[in-house]
């Protein structure tokens, strides 16, 4: 039995945003697998790569879960590749990740930034 | 299937597209670099498609196999032993669908029912009316007019041996209906069936066709001269068409009109009084059972009343009181569905027992492998496979081995088979075709994915149970617990069911012994009982006083024989005659007490066959011809009609008080039938060769002074040289004919000793397997202990202790559920109690030597240990 390299551990640990991610990178139109990898990393300034490992299991995942549809269409430079497109579903899933991503970023900056925030009590 | 392949087909290609993208961009192997390993993003892309995904399943059978494939030696026992409990239990499975449930091969089955008794096969009743058992022909003749329930009703009955006259087989044959065939629904494959009417014509079977005749086509319309008789082949049966008789495949039939033609010089067509037919209807659209019964009784009652018209009324008014059991009959006519049901419903428990073993000898097996293996599933519950992944990955192992242990079973299946039938067969006919059915497939797979499930879940969960941490720091020597305690109790389970397996066949040999040893009331050894048929070779009246006095003359005569004498029906040979007896002085309380056994004997008979005479006399030379008709009760008689008073001198009548008999003699009880059952009240008379012909015809006992198989030669031609043309039916020694009579028990003494044996082989290696992990899991303590100065002997004594440990709690558990499984045996035991003491002891015994001999070698091995090598082993 070969060891195993740790693809699902970070699956689990990227899970939450990875999904939000992706799904963003659908927002403006179909995709394949190799330009959403592409666009989070240009977007992120390259600071996030996406391993493979984690993509597709992804993409295969939320397509059974109804969030995104996949068709076979022809990129612009004519190969066949299979396109994922962000279904009704998709688009809402997106609004409440964005929406819980917010908050969370919000508590963790009054965690580390107490002074910024100042709680009314003691005024 | 096609859609999972094309969801692995669309994976390939989307991953080789973003190749092919990236390769564009960054150049080819820094894509593939960048990619990473391939077939591991894939296996981990496919677990997204969920758990029902067969793509997925199809990738851990592939992967079960490869891990089964490094370890052959271990699969090759699993499977083996896997082979042996599934194929086991196939093979007894299979004979149960056969015989007991498959339905007849012919139109619409379920539409059939039978009328009688469907077991009645091979009956031929003479006597009175009022038999609602089995029926005559002219009863069948108006039934079949009469009622309005069914489309049709056919006939069926028992022909007698059937000679050929260039082939020394005897094959078989029915006589029946001209409407068997349609109402059956049967049409033939070659020719066609009987015409009303018709008498010499003969519909051969398929086996028949291609044994005698190699199936040539032109066999319709050849003459066959059947037991003298010229009978033309009209037609050839389907090959699947075997009758409707399970466990008698017909060879050949013909029209009931033909009885007198094939069974020459007795004719059963007109006499109401002879009853040989079973009856079969088809039920009409509509009708049902119940109403099928009603009418059925209404009519076939009426019919039998008519019949007996002359009978007493007494008679008439218990006929009125009977009722014709009217049961669905899709599966036929059968003797041996009843006599051989419980014993392989018996067979069946033995065998599941015997598969539980072999399951529990696997999970062991896997146990221990699990030992092994615990470094490999705690890295990969570290890697983050799910618990629920990893007992799908186990329990795919477990399934590939029982798919494979089910493969190899039906091989077993169909050897044992073969075996078992082979053990009953006569004449080396099977009874029934055996072959493997889709119900056998079906049972099969049930079978191998519930003994999957058996043997695989519990260590698969045990495996999978201890946390990442324990397991990656355990060393080999650290086994959970869990395990050891899990096969401890396994071990302990397969003794249990050992020794309830070794006791219970124990039982069944002592039953066994006892009823051979069993006392018959005659001398069975140095007897011979050979059967004649004078009727069929054209004897009547005078010609048959004289042939009897010629046969008893030689043979009295003859130098190797001591006595000889003559008698209707015989000592287990099948046949048995019953009375109405009126008994001077006696007033019976039901009409049980106005019936008993009957014979009728030759002189010197109760000499010949060694039974004592208590009081007055046997019969006589004197008693023979035209004296008047004397009466030698047996014991049971004498004690139930004579209780407080001498019975010699007191007089019986056999026809309601016309007339009466002396009682001249009193002997001990003889049994004819039946080893287990009493003898039964039975009166003997004087043979008288002018009466009518019996049925069965005669039997001839004969003492010899030395070996029996030699003197069936002699006696053989001796009878020759009587009449060359004398049909012989058999001749064979007392011995064999009660060896015959207990067939059926010395089958299941000899099938569940063998099964019980190979149990306690299975559960030996199981002890085995178990006590070389421990020992060997001991290793560093052992050592400790023999560098600390401990003897070999005192670590064998470690080794043994826990198999003694082990092995008592098995006995004791075993003991107390063969006490209470006991009483389901009590029924088939013979003269042993259902939980005997000795058998008891001798079973544990047994047991406890088969333990100690399979953990020697592990505890020999252990006390060889270096102290050094096992210290440093880990």
């Amino acid at each position: 039995m070969p060891a195993r390299k740790g693809y699902r551990n970070r699956i689990e640990l990227l899970q939450g945003t990875l999904d939000m991610l992706v799904l963003q990178s659908l927002q403006w139109g179909p995709q394949h697998g190799y330009a959403i990898s592409n666009a989070i990393r240009a977007n992120s300034r390259e600071l996030l790569q996406v391993e493979t490992g984690s993509l597709y299991p992804a993409l295969h995942r939320m397509e059974k879960q109804g969030w995104v549809k996949s068709e076979w269409k022809l990129t612009a430079a004519n190969q066949r590749a299979k396109f994922y497109r962000l279904t009704p579903a998709g688009k809402k899933q997106l609004l409440s990740e964005r929406d819980h991503w917010t908050r969370m970023v919000d508590a963790i900056a009054g965690v580390l930034n107490p002074a910024e925030t100042p709680l009314e009590s003691e005024s | 299937m096609a859609f999972w392949r094309k969801r692995d087909r669309e994976l390939d290609e989307e991953i080789s597209s973003h190749l092919r993208m990236a390769a564009a961009d960054l150049g080819e192997d820094a894509a593939r670099r960048e990619f990473g390993n391939i077939a591991l993003v894939k296996e981990v892309t496919r677990e997204m498609w969920g758990f029902a995904s067969l793509g997925a399943l199809m990738q851990d059978l592939r992967y079960a196999f490869r891990v089964l494939g490094k370890s052959p030696g271990y699969t090759l026992i699993a499977v083996l032993s896997l082979a042996l409990g599934i194929g086991a239990n196939t093979a007894i499975f299979s004979l149960i669908d056969s015989i007991m449930l498959k339905s007849l091969p012919v139109h619409n089955p379920g539409e059939l029912v039978s009328l009688g008794d469907p077991s009645a096969v091979g009956w031929v009743h003479g006597g009175d009316i009022g038999n609602v058992s089995i029926f005559s022909y002219p009863f069948y003749q108006r039934f079949r007019q009469q009622n309005g329930v069914f489309t049709g009703v056919y006939a069926t009955g028992v022909s007698e041996r059937i000679n050929l006259e260039e082939s020394a087989e005897h094959p078989l044959a029915r006589l029946v209906s001209d409407n068997y065939f349609s109402v059956l629904g049967v049409a033939p494959l070659l020719g066609r069936t009987f015409a009303p009417g018709e008498q010499s014509a003969a519909v051969i079977s398929y086996a028949y066709w291609d044994r005698h005749f190699q199936r040539a086509p032109d066999v319709i319309g050849r003459k066959h001269r059947i037991n003298g008789a010229s009978f033309t082949i009209v037609g050839v049966t389907p090959r699947d068409f075997f009758g409707d008789i399970v466990g008698y495949q017909s060879d050949m039939w013909f029209p009931i009109e033909a009885q007198p033609l094939a069974n020459y010089g007795r004719n059963y067509l007109n006499d109401p009084k002879t009853q040989w037919l079973l009856l079969m209807g088809r039920l009409k659209p509509g009708i049902s059972l119940a109403q099928a019964a009603a009418v059925s009784n209404a009519v076939g009652i009426r019919i039998l009343q008519e019949e007996g018209a002359s009978s007493s009324p007494d008679d008439l008014k218990a006929l009125a009181a009977k009722r014709i059991a009217v049961q669905p009959a899709a599966a036929g006519f059968s003797r041996i569905r009843r006599s051989f049901s419980k014993p392989l419903l018996m067979l069946m428990a033995l065998v599941a027992l015997i598969l539980l073993i072999c399951c529990t000898n696997v999970a062991n097996l896997q146990l221990a492998r699990a030992a092994g293996r615990t470094r490999e599933i705690g890295l990969r519950l570290a890697i983050g496979a799910s618990r629920p992944r990893l007992l799908r990955q186990l329990m795919t192992e477990s399934l590939a081995l029982a798919v494979l242990g089910g493969a190899a079973g039906l091989l077993v299946a169909a050897l044992v088979g073969h075996l078992l039938l082979r053990l009953v067969a006569r004449d080396n006919r099977l009874p029934i075709d055996f072959h493997l059915e889709w119900t056998t497939l079906l049972f099969t797979g049930a079978l191998s994915i519930a003994a999957s499930l058996f043997f695989g879940l519990a260590p698969a969960l045990n495996a999978t149970r201890t946390s990442v941490a324990s397991n990656l720091r355990e060393s080999k020597s650290g086994r959970s617990g869990g395990a050891q305690r899990l096969e401890r109790g396994l071990v302990v389970f397969q003794i249990v069911l050992s020794w309830v397996l070794l006791f219970g066949s124990g039982l069944f040999i002592r039953t066994l012994q006892n009823l051979e040893k069993s006392d018959v009331g005659y001398r069975r050894d140095r007897l011979i009982v050979a059967e004649l048929n004078p009727a069929a070779s054209g004897y009547r009246k005078e010609k048959l006083i004289q042939l009897g006095a010629r046969l008893l003359d030689k043979l009295g005569n003859a130098p190797g024989v001591t006595k000889v004498t003559i008698s209707e029906n015989g000592l287990f040979s099948g046949t048995d005659s019953m009375s109405g007896v009126m008994v001077q002085g006696f007033v019976p309380r039901s009409d049980d007490d106005k019936i008993s056994h009957a014979d009728r004997v030759g002189p010197g008979y109760f000499e010949t066959i060694g039974t004592p005479i208590l009081a007055g006399r046997g019969i006589e030379a004197r008693d023979m011809g035209d004296a008047p008709r004397v009466a030698v009760l047996n014991q049971s008689m004498a004690r139930f009609y004579f209780p407080n008073s001498n019975p010699l001198g007191r007089r019986i009548s056999t026809d309601d008080g016309k007339t009466w008999i002396d009682v001249v003699g009193v002997v001990r009880d003889a049994k004819q039938s039946g080893v287990r059952d009493a003898a039964g009240r039975r009166f003997y008379s004087q043979f008288a060769f002018s009466q009518d012909d019996p049925i069965g015809g005669i039997k001839l006992e004969i003492r010899v002074p030395g070996s029996t198989a030699r003197a069936q030669e002699l006696i053989r031609q001796e009878i020759r040289s009587v009449d060359p043309n004398l049909q012989i039916e058999s001749i064979s020694s007392a011995q064999a004919l009660i060896d015959e009579e207990l067939l059926q028990e010395r089958l299941i003494a000899k099938l569940s000793s063998s099964f019980s044996l190979l149990a306690l082989i299975l559960t030996s290696i199981g002890l085995y397997g178990v006590m070389s992990y421990i020992t060997q899991r001991r290793t560093v303590e052992v050592g400790i202990r023999m560098a600390l100065g401990a003897s070999q002997s005192s670590v064998v004594g470690i080794v043994l202790k826990e198999t003694l440990l082990v092995t008592t709690a098995g006995l004791a558990i075993g003991v107390v559920v063969a006490a209470f499984l006991g009483r389901l045996v009590s029924g088939s035991l013979y003269g042993v109690a259902a939980f005997d003491p000795l058998t008891a002891v001798l079973t544990s015994v047994c047991i406890l030597a088969a333990g100690l001999l399979a953990s020697w070698l592990p505890a020999r091995r252990a006390s060889r240990i270096d102290p050094m090598v096992a210290l440093r082993a880990d």
